[in-house]
């Protein structure tokens, strides 16, 4: 009989053979999450749709790619869904192309138990709760970067300050919200292991 | 700081650290603090705590149910989308090039439905129609009206569309009704049924000239014939129409109809 709730690593390994149907059960579980993610972005919900719809595809095309040792399925779609959004906005605008920002993703060693346990373990009411515990710029900064696709260089313009005020804004938010999620769910913070670096496999 | 960045060190880096796990560095910087971790034996513990942030971001949004036919799109889609088949529509030229090499492929396979001029074109060309089928309504709507009503609808929709022409054969003219991410349908009216238990099969061709098949379908005599295709038209150049005696990987000459899909 087949899990009716099957693990994401199940799932990709179920969409990595072939079983479309495993994809529908992906995208029952995320579409929404995701929708929200490009939404949040393009500020239009057919253009989000059709990035959702796209994301789910490069899923299915490229499940081969997919690495749980670097982050879970859902993370990995949620960067796909994220970065189209930044790409839509960024080509609308006619500036550099962003692709690159999703490099990072390609640099993971391994879920990050602080992140990975907020987002499994806290409310969405939760998260934002300690995302608006943040300072006003602090909040403001990574909602910029991580929303709207801007690099700390354009913060810095955006918000009429330094480019350092910028930079280090999203340095002090971040390691802000990671104690705070951190304290919130008794993760273990980044094991200090030497971060490995791979070649983006594409 | 403009202009080509040079090697960085382990403060540098570690004050990127943030930016970077954000997607929030200029493409020099993020050039330059890949290469630097590429060869750097330090662990940049702090840098490496931030990765992931971004999911909690995400996390933190209320979800959005999505319509309720995406999903049925979705699967139409992928049950039309080998796995195996990693080439992926090659995007129209961008309007503005890049400051940096792209790095697509893989999973920035963005489809970029840059099809302004195109879509412009064809408008015009339906808007054309669309004069013609108000003069149409004067008598009973046919089939190839209902079918010009039906991309006139789409247009409204903010949607546009390409002609799409019988090659020497006995139908009538159609349309591809095509939505700014590049999804398409066929729009038809009065196409005859095949003999010998035929199908429309539906293919797009791209720069390479291999045929992707995106769909097939047997039209009801005089019905309006509405085919999605299973996959984005964005990076292809042509739209073509054969018939098979069942769906086939390869299309059997001749072509029935076709459209350009480039201005």
């Amino acid at each position: 009989m087949t899990d009716p709730t099957p693990h994401d690593d199940v799932l990709a390994q179920r969409i990595r053979s072939g079983d479309r149907e495993a994809l529908g059960v992906l995208y029952d579980r995320y579409a929404s999450l995701a929708l929200a993610a490009a939404l949040r972005v393009v500020a239009d919900r057919e253009v989000a749709e059709d990035l959702v719809h796209d994301a789910f595809v490069a899923v299915w095309c490229k499940i081969d790619k997919f690495d749980p040792g670097r982050g879970s399925l859902r993370s990995w779609l949620l960067t796909v869904v994220r970065n189209r959004a930044i790409d839509r906005v960024r080509g609308a605008r006619k500036t550099i192309e962003v692709g690159e920002a999703d490099a990072q993703s390609l640099l993971r060693s391994g879920p990050n138990p602080t992140w990975e346990a907020a987002v499994q373990r806290l409310s969405v009411a939760d998260l934002r709760g300690a995302i608006e515990a943040l300072p006003g710029e602090q909040r403001q900064a990574i909602e910029l970067a991580y929303f709207a696709g801007h690099t700390y260089r354009e913060i810095a313009t955006i918000t009429g300050v330094p480019q350092g005020t910028a930079n280090g804004r999203l340095r002090l938010a971040l390691n802000k919200l990671r104690d705070t999620l951190a304290s919130s769910t008794a993760a273990p913070l980044g094991a200090p292991e030497p971060l490995p670096v791979r070649e983006a496999d594409r | 700081m403009t202009g080509p960045m040079g090697p960085l060190d382990h403060a540098a880096v570690d004050e990127l650290g943030a930016a970077f796990a954000l997607g929030a560095l200029e493409p020099d910087e993020l050039r330059a603090v890949i290469e630097h971790l590429e060869s750097c034996p330090e662990p940049h513990a702090e840098l490496r705590s931030f990765l992931g942030a971004g999911d909690v971001l995400a996390a933190s949004l209320e979800p959005m149910a999505p319509s309720t036919g995406l999903r049925d799109r979705l699967m139409g889609t992928i049950a039309a989308t080998p796995q195996a088949d990693v080439r992926v529509p090659t995007p129209v030229a961008p309007s503005a090039a890049p400051a940096v090499e792209p790095r697509r492929g893989g999973l920035l396979d963005w489809l970029s439905p840059n099809l302004a001029r195109g879509l412009a074109a064809a408008a015009v060309i339906v808007a054309i129609a669309f004069g013609i089928w108000n003069v149409s309504l004067l008598g009973q709507l046919s089939a190839r009206d209902r079918a010009l009503q039906a991309v006139a609808q789409a247009l409204q929709g903010g949607k546009t569309a390409f002609r799409v022409n019988p090659n020497g054969f006995n139908a009538p003219s159609g349309y591809l009704v095509a939505d700014s991410s590049g999804q398409a349908s066929l729009i038809v009216g009065g196409l005859a049924p095949l003999e010998g238990n035929k199908l429309y099969e539906l293919w797009l061709i791209g720069p390479d000239n291999k045929p992707v098949a995106v769909g097939t379908f047997v039209p009801s005599s005089e019905e309006v014939a509405v085919v999605p295709l299973e996959r984005s038209i964005s990076g292809f150049t042509t739209f073509a129409v054969t018939a098979e005696t069942h769906r086939v990987d390869a299309p059997t000459l001749p072509i029935l109809m076709s459209a350009k899909l480039t201005s």
